[in-house]
């Protein structure tokens, strides 16, 4: 392997350190605790982990963090009623309603209900036109976290080639506006593009979001760019025992390591970011909700 | 020269004789279409588009008011006059004419006009629908740019795009509506190294950067469509953004400028005007018109 492996974890770390602090100085001389509320409806395992996940980190930085949980069969106006309370309330910085809600419920009616200004997932749709308008928003936190990352490594991404893979409303289009801003020219590829390989070839830098495990193979990778993986996909995995399951990403790890300059493992590469940045928003929020200046290097 | 020359006025006259059946249609059920058009200050910049808009919108059986304040009305003023444009049911659509007097801030009175009535496609939300996909309300130029794409024999799905210029009204929402439409999308701007490495895999080339002659024959691949948005004054003449002679040479599509992308953009604008309206309409429909108790 000659790719210099692009740390999520240990960097996730450093994020929330610096929240952290940020969030101690707001308590001393503001007398202000940033807030996030998270919304959990109905029981599914993997989102009761991730809310768990999500309250704990946000304790840890010295944030209050307020949980509701409702039940499966809660009606779409009770649900718009606690966002409509949340929305009002002074210590609430941040609202994040947990995805997917059940079938009785209209996601994106849910989702535009939020205070776009404590819409710390960044799905609300004014906050998807102001990014589009190279305005202040809230950014979605995943491709956030890619875009820190990306920073982190390479300084400046002017005029660099980057190509994204998968058009998603969370993940691909972001992603697209976020390197734009950063005056990367973007391409954006997805399932119809012709010649898949070819168009990633021309890439410095290489943002794959699609959700298919090792799509990307080392030979599509032109040598030295970046390989930032978004892909979580559960494999089975055989040589580990039988029923044992496994996590890789979107990219052929072995081989696209043997090409890139650098890479994001899965796990530990994007995935912890993206909850370092959930924080990171509720910061931001808490600080334009206060009129006081955003700390530096945590939104785009 | 080699390529078929695109002729937007008569694809926008095309348009607006399926606007001005839709607008008739709109008026017998009780919504007559009516755009107003605000403009600030020293106008005469802007008073020819406002001549072009109301004699286009006359013919497309759409209303059509102008609008003129004064240069020192405040801001405070206008966010008066455009919250009663927007609460005022006669009124389906409203136009902020450029440039404003410097201490109007263009983008605050952009996101003052009620989405429903955003005839512009400049509201936040309305740039937040179009990356979401759904395409309501857009900006008057990237639609038109698009729409005059899709009257060619090109399948849009998978075609290799590149758009140059990534402006927050032309260039980006450009990008966006033919990601939608499932092309492969390669946005440049001022900072991108080689923009003909990225114009020459393009099946479909849009230019929207303001500055005459950059985009050369030897920048296309023989047989792309080239749509100029660009409108370049050049010793007295209105140009594009690319070098026309020669890119005809080279591409199986052009659009001349004049008479190319602008009589679409204005086109566009009504057809927008029409949206509105039916969006007002129904939503009055869902809102205010159920007769059950």
């Amino acid at each position: 392997m000659s790719a210099t492996l692009i740390d999520g974890k240990a960097f996730a770390a450093t994020i929330r350190s610096k929240v952290a602090d940020h969030v101690a100085r707001l308590k001393k001389e503001q007398d202000l605790t940033p807030g996030l509320a998270v919304i959990l409806v109905g029981e599914d395992p993997a989102s009761q982990v991730y809310v768990r996940s999500k309250g704990k980190q946000t304790t840890e930085v010295g944030m209050t963090s307020f949980e509701h949980k409702l039940a499966a069969d809660t009606s779409e106006a009770e649900l718009l009623a606690l966002i409509q309370h949340l929305n009002a309330n002074p210590e609430v910085h941040g609202i994040l309603v947990q995805l997917p809600l059940p079938d009785h419920m209209d996601e994106d009616l849910v989702i535009n209900a939020i205070d776009p200004a404590k819409d710390v997932d960044g799905f609300h749709i004014s906050n998807v036109g102001l990014l589009g308008t190279g305005q202040k928003s809230m950014v979605p936190c995943t491709p956030l976290g890619c875009l820190m990352m990306l920073r982190n490594h390479h300084g400046s991404l002017s005029g660099m080639n980057a190509v994204v893979i998968g058009r998603s409303n969370i993940v691909g289009k972001p992603m697209a506006q976020l390197l734009l801003g950063d005056s990367c020219t973007v391409t954006v590829a997805h399932s119809r593009t012709k010649d898949l390989a070819e168009v990633v070839r021309r890439a410095d830098i290489v943002v794959a979001a699609v959700g298919r495990p090792e799509m990307v193979p080392g030979d599509w990778i032109q040598p030295g760019a970046t390989v930032i993986d978004v892909g979580i996909n559960r494999i089975e995995a055989p040589e580990k025992g039988e029923g044992k399951t496994r996590l890789v990403g979107d990219c052929h790890y072995a081989s696209c390591a043997e090409v890139a300059g650098a890479i994001t493992p899965v796990p530990g590469g994007v995935g912890p970011m993206t909850i370092a940045c959930l924080l990171a928003n509720t910061l931001t929020a808490a600080c334009r909700a206060n009129g006081l200046p955003e700390p530096d290097g945590l939104t785009a | 020269m080699r390529a078929a020359l695109i002729d937007g006025k008569a694809i926008a006259s095309d348009m607006r004789a399926r606007i001005a059946a839709e607008a008739a249609e709109l008026a017998e059920a009780g919504w007559q279409p009516k755009l107003v058009s605000i403009s600030v200050g020293d106008t005469a910049a802007a008073d020819l588009y406002v001549r072009n808009q109301k004699k286009q919108a006359e013919s497309a059986g759409v209303q059509f008011e102008a609008r003129a304040y004064p240069g020192e009305t405040s801001l405070e003023q206008l966010t008066g006059i455009l919250q009663g444009l927007n609460a005022d049911p006669r009124v389906n659509g409203i136009i902020i004419q450029r440039p404003l007097p410097p201490h109007i801030p263009v983008k605050v009175l952009q996101k003052l006009v009620h989405p429903l009535k955003d005839v512009e496609g400049m509201h936040p939300a309305s740039i937040g629908n179009i990356v979401y996909n759904d395409l309501a309300l857009a900006p008057c130029t990237a639609v038109a740019a698009v729409e005059i794409l899709k009257t060619l024999p090109l399948p849009i799905e998978g075609l290799n795009v590149t758009v140059i210029g990534h402006s927050e009204i032309v260039g980006k929402p450009i990008a966006f509506l033919m990601m939608g439409l499932g092309a492969t999308v390669t946005v440049c701007h001022h900072m991108t190294r080689s923009v003909a490495m990225h114009s020459r895999a393009a099946d479909a080339v849009f230019v929207a950067v303001g500055k005459p002659g950059l985009v050369k024959g030897d920048m296309l691949k023989p047989g792309a469509a080239l749509i100029d948005i660009g409108i370049n004054r050049v010793d007295g003449l209105t140009v594009g953004d690319a070098d026309f002679d020669s890119c005809a040479e080279v591409a199986g599509w052009i659009t001349p400028v004049p008479g190319g992308v602008g009589p679409v953009t204005v086109a566009t604008l009504m057809q927008n005007a029409v949206l509105a309206t039916r969006m007002q309409m129904d939503q009055y429909r869902e809102s205010y018109a159920q007769t059950d108790v």
